[in-house]
């Protein structure tokens, strides 16, 4: 086996390609495995684990069996149209995943170096001159593997790629700092207004998250502020004046972006063995997601639109 | 009580062929035309604002256009008369010359012509009479000969230009020439005949529109029946000097002279049209309803397959008067509602006058399938290269009907066969055998286990499809020929370069270019079967030949995981270079060996086109399971477009990988693009960026399609509130709901982005 430096691989939960919604332009968006935060509403709960991980599709699965006949760890077993599996158990050897015909089973995430996300990514070079696009990092969150996505972010600035990272801002800022000359766009998660809030549903405080977002602000980085809305949690008056207060504070954001809450990733949790959250929580209607939009406009915040998170 | 069936006029019709059988071919096919014209005419109906409405005969003479499905010069509509026999309401005086027609015509009809004419090695490839009744073959046939002269685009300007009295003085002048030296005269004295028949025929309309006008109660209708009389009887005696006047004969034209493309309108009405508004001659509103009414008997008188009505691009004398009448074209599509015709086609280049391009992307947001994208850039040179023409020749090409690219005026091209490439492939991993009959269709090249390395194998594929090449390439050219010595196709000649100066009819040496096009189907599903060969049974050896075999002989039912692993090998329009060299390698190795066709035959082209008119459906119906991982009987991928949901990658790497195969080696390819309604509406810049980008990289052609996935599957379930959801197959438009099911559902299964 050669010898590869830690900083050139990180697990790739994803390459997304022709992406329009993260950031300016025609962008291929690459997703890190890997999230300290937990937020309850985590519509991507696949990425949030930093290690590789059996997920499985209930939807696809006919029963057959064969998963069980060939995993020596006895990770799945069907009983009575049930099929039970035993995550801890697994040690992601692949071989159910092979053997199953119907493809419910699959392995997330996959060790990649740079230079192979690099390929793909400069795959659409030519779209991303004519659309002002590039590449977005996101994940997971991209900053918690800090060597792999500075490494990718210099790469893609020596060959002038368009950089845009999305994130929670939990970082250090010392680390975070060293990074911004590479960045030319921030999709910057502005997630609870209120410390105790922020901490009671994401698992972290927001003090260096909100140090981070001052730092980038007078680096005169372009930030796009990303709000997830999750109704019942934060669609209340006392967080939209948290966000208004922000735009106030920070004059240059770019824009500001709402996020309504989608239940996608309940199956997504089941798939890989998590407890489900927000359980009688419906994905926002359109409708409501406007009259967010149109009391943030009346509490003086102009700058807000909707997003596809 | 049931309509009777009178065959008064097709009875004429072969009595007047029969007399004339020995007459010159220009005199005999200038009586037929007489006895055709106005008889087929049918009457101007309320709201038209046009004449020119036929109800063509079940026997008759015209290039292409016929009802029920294409004509091919001397046409004889068998199944129509025999179901009329069989129907019992013949009038007596007529039942034994209808019998005695229908006898008379089988061997006189220009494809029992041809037909007879095969050669030994034709006879038991192209399996002339089950393909001769239904026009699209139900049998699985690899090579299918095709009959009908498609992509007639006339020299309209010049028709404007003389109009029919100057078009007389022309011919009668070159027709003393030549018969004061001794030649062969009567081709002209058939073309004046003809004339005289159109005359004719425009009196015949201008009596009937003042019966009409005296008959009508609505004043304003009077006064516009009244109008087209007089622009009628304007175009027997002098050239057309209105707008009106020139959209009236070209019109006209068209329909008699059997052809269902309308060219490069902007140019022949362009300056007509500019005048007309600059000189407050007619009104915006007045150019419009007149737009209305010609969309209206385009829509009900040509099929969906045909109907070019081409606008834009490079080549254009008068670029500036061309442009404001694209720009009326563009308002009749959003005004007139959403059609099936005409195929409305932007030519396009760079520094071209934007607005075309804006106003047309702004239509297809709305929702409708037109125009479709043609990117002169990259087409321009690639017809120079494909067909082997001067670049102001290709600054003319025409893509007719579904797509295949021919010359205006001056080089004719219609496609003559197709070629299901998929069944090919079927038949050469079982030493030539079809698996459905057991008998053989293609060569004995051998078994999929006798072959040592996957070159080999992909040799023997090549080998089989230069055979059903080279067999339908003489197919083309002997239609021809035989079309030739049966008739000069006198409208034709009259306005295709050289005819009139050679003194010879189109086909038989007037015409400057004679090239043809062979239809391939099946090519994607062809190089992702042999992609998943060479990595399963070769590279891999995950799945042996007779593994494979197997498998697909059981439609994969038992051999879930060989069916999962081929599912999963690379597949094309993922900018994956695997799987993406391959087709490249099929697709040039197709290319090449039909372009070299016109080595061994008297074609000046013969060229690829990867097209696509429902033919992808129903051809595969006839195609068993296939190693990418398609089920028996499913359809093939569209045109040179991944197979359904085989592209996974996001739309560029798609268009990566379309702008793959060379596009100066074909005569043609589809490449369709859906997006969700919302992209266009939100994303607007980015979908520019993206189809710029994509044209700038070589694409050569987009057809696209907004729909949103929701509205497909809506569809299927209530119809009714579907009835204006249009979508493109590939060369045509259609209605969604009115398509078959497994149609609909492999639109259904293409990824919308
Ligand atoms: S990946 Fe291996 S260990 Fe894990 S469940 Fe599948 S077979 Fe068992
Ligand atoms: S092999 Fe696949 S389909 Fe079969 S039981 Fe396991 S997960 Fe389900």
């Amino acid at each position: 086996m050669s010898f590869v430096k830690i900083t050139e691989k990180a697990i790739i939960f994803d390459i997304q390609r022709s992406s329009l919604y993260d950031g300016p332009g025609i962008r291929t968006t690459v997703f890190l495995k890997g999230c300290p935060l937990n937020c309850l509403w985590c519509h991507n709960p696949e990425a949030t684990d930093g290690n590789r991980q059996l997920s499985f599709h209930i939807e696809k699965c006919t029963f057959c069996g064969k998963c069980e006949d060939v995993c020596v760890n006895r990770v799945h077993q069907l009983t009575d149209g049930i099929h039970a599996i035993d995550f801890s158990q697994c040690l992601l050897c692949g071989k159910c995943v092979n053997a199953c015909p119907s493809s419910a089973l699959k392995i997330v995430g996959k060790w990649m170096t740079v230079d192979e996300v690099m390929q793909e990514v400069l795959a659409d070079y030519d779209f991303y001159l004519n659309s002002g696009g590039g590449i977005t990092i996101s994940g997971g969150e991209p900053l918690w593997n800090l060597p792999f996505t500075l490494e990718l972010l210099k790469r893609c600035k020596l060959v002038g790629v368009n950089t845009c990272v999305e994130t929670s801002g939990f970082v250090s800022s010392l680390r975070f700092i060293e990074m911004l000359p590479y960045i030319d766009v921030l999709l910057f998660d502005y997630k609870m207004t209120g410390s105790a809030e922020y901490l009671k549903y994401t698992g972290v405080s927001n003090e260096v998250i909100l140090n981070n977002l001052e730092i980038a602000h007078s680096q005169e980085v372009s930030i796009i502020l990303r709000c997830p809305v999750i109704p019942g949690i934060n669609d209340t008056d006392q967080h939209f004046e948290g966000i208004l207060a922000i735009d106030r504070k920070f004059p240059n954001l770019k824009g500001i972006e709402l996020l309504p809450y989608h239940r996608m990733g309940n199956s997504k949790r089941l798939g890989i063995g998590i407890e489900e959250t927000l359980v009688s929580l419906e994905t926002v209607p359109v409708e409501l997601s406007i009259k967010w939009i149109e009391r943030l406009n009346e509490l003086g915040c102009s700058k807000v639109k909707l997003g596809v998170g | 009580m049931q309509k009777i069936d009178n065959f008064s006029m097709e009875l004429n019709f072969t009595e007047t062929y029969r007399k004339n059988i020995n007459e010159h071919i220009a005199i005999r096919e200038a009586r037929c035309h007489k006895a055709q014209f106005p008889a087929v005419l049918s009457e101007i109906q309320e709201n038209d604002r046009l004449a020119g409405r036929t109800f063509w005969g079940w026997v008759g003479f015209s290039p292409h256009n016929a009802p029920g499905g294409a004509a091919f010069g001397y046409f004889c509509h068998e199944l129509k008369i025999i179901e009329a026999i069989e129907r019992g309401n013949i009038p007596v005086e007529q039942r034994d010359a209808v019998h005695e027609m229908l006898h008379f015509w089988k061997k006189e009809t220009s494809k029992a012509k041809v037909e007879s004419a095969f050669t030994d090695k034709m006879i038991p490839v192209l399996f002339r009479d089950e393909i001769v009744s239904l026009p699209y073959n139900f049998k699985p046939l690899i090579a299918n000969p095709i009959y009908r002269m498609a992509g007639v685009f006339l020299d309209y300007e010049k028709l404007l230009r003389l109009g029919i009295p100057g078009l007389i003085e022309e011919i009668t002048e070159k027709m003393n020439v030549v018969k004061a030296s001794g030649g062969d005269y009567q081709l002209f004295e058939g073309m004046l005949i003809a004339l005289d028949v159109f005359i004719d025929s425009c009196k015949y309309y201008e009596k009937q529109a003042i019966e009409k006008a005296k008959a009508a109660s609505n004043p304003q209708r009077v006064k516009e029946l009244l109008q087209l009389a007089e622009v009628l009887k304007k175009n027997t005696i002098s050239k057309p000097e209105s707008f009106y006047e020139a959209l009236q004969l070209s019109w006209l034209y068209t329909l008699m002279c059997g052809s269902l493309e309308l060219g490069r309108v902007d140019v022949y009405l362009g300056d007509f049209y500019v005048h007309d508004i600059d000189n407050y001659v007619i009104t915006e509103e007045e150019a419009l309803s007149l737009m209305h009414s010609y969309w209206k008997l385009i829509n009900d008188l040509f099929r969906d397959v045909d109907g070019r009505v081409i606008i834009g691009g490079r080549g254009r004398r008068n670029e500036a008067n061309a442009d404001r009448f694209a720009l009326l074209v563009l308002n009749t599509i959003k005004t007139y509602g959403k059609a099936i015709l005409p195929q409305t086609t932007l030519r396009f280049y760079e520094g071209m006058n934007p607005l075309l391009f804006e106003k047309s992307l702004d239509l297809i947001g709305e929702g409708h399938t037109f125009p479709l994208l043609y990117n002169d850039d990259v087409l321009i040179p690639s017809v120079a290269q494909a067909h082997d023409v001067p670049i102001e020749d290709a600054e003319q090409y025409m893509p007719l009907g579904c797509g295949e690219i021919v010359l205006d005026h001056m080089g004719f091209g219609t496609p003559s066969g197709s070629l299901n490439v998929l069944k090919a492939l079927d038949v050469t991993l079982r030493d030539g055998i079809d698996p459905i009959t057991g008998k053989r269709l293609g060569l004995p090249t051998g078994h999929l286990r006798d072959f040592k390395t996957f070159d080999e194998f992909f040799a023997a594929f090549k080998k089989q499809l230069a055979f059903f090449i080279e067999i339908l390439a003489d197919h083309e050219e002997l239609e021809y020929v035989e079309s030739g010595k049966q008739a000069p196709y006198l409208y034709l000649s009259m306005l295709y370069d050289d005819c009139i100066a050679r003194g010879k009819g189109i086909f038989s040496g007037g015409i400057r270019y004679l090239g043809g096009s062979l239809e391939s189907f099946g090519s994607v599903n062809a190089a992702d079967s042999l992609t998943a060969i060479k990595k399963m049974v070769f590279d891999d050896k995950l799945i042996s030949a007779d593994q494979l075999i197997e498998a697909l002989n059981n439609n994969f039912n038992g051999y879930e995981k060989e069916y999962k692993l081929l599912k999963e090998s690379p597949k094309y329009g993922n900018d994956d270079a695997y799987a993406d060299n391959i087709m490249v390698e099929l697709h040039d190795f197709m290319c090449n060996t039909m372009r070299d066709q016109r080595e061994r035959t008297n074609l000046d082209w013969y060229l690829n086109v990867l097209i696509n008119n429902k033919q992808n459906t129903i051809l595969g119906r006839w195609v068993g399971a296939t190693p990418d991982g398609r089920k028996a009987g499913r359809e093939m991928a569209n045109g040179n477009t991944p197979a359904g949901g085989n592209d996974k990658n996001g739309i560029t790497a798609l268009l990566n990988s379309l702008v793959k195969p060379s596009p100066d080696i074909h005569a043609g390819a589809v490449q369709n693009l859906r997006f969700g309604k919302d992209v266009f509406a939100c994303e607007r810049d980015k979908l520019n960026a993206l189809l710029n980008t994509y044209f700038k990289k070589g694409g050569a052609q987009a057809m696209i399609t907004v729909i949103n996935r929701g509205d497909l599957e809506k569809a299927l379930v209530e119809p009714e509130k579907y009835q204006d959801m249009f979508v493109r197959i590939g060369g045509f438009s259609a209605r969604y709901i009115d398509l078959p099911r497994d149609v609909q559902m492999e639109i259904l299964s293409r990824v919308t982005y």
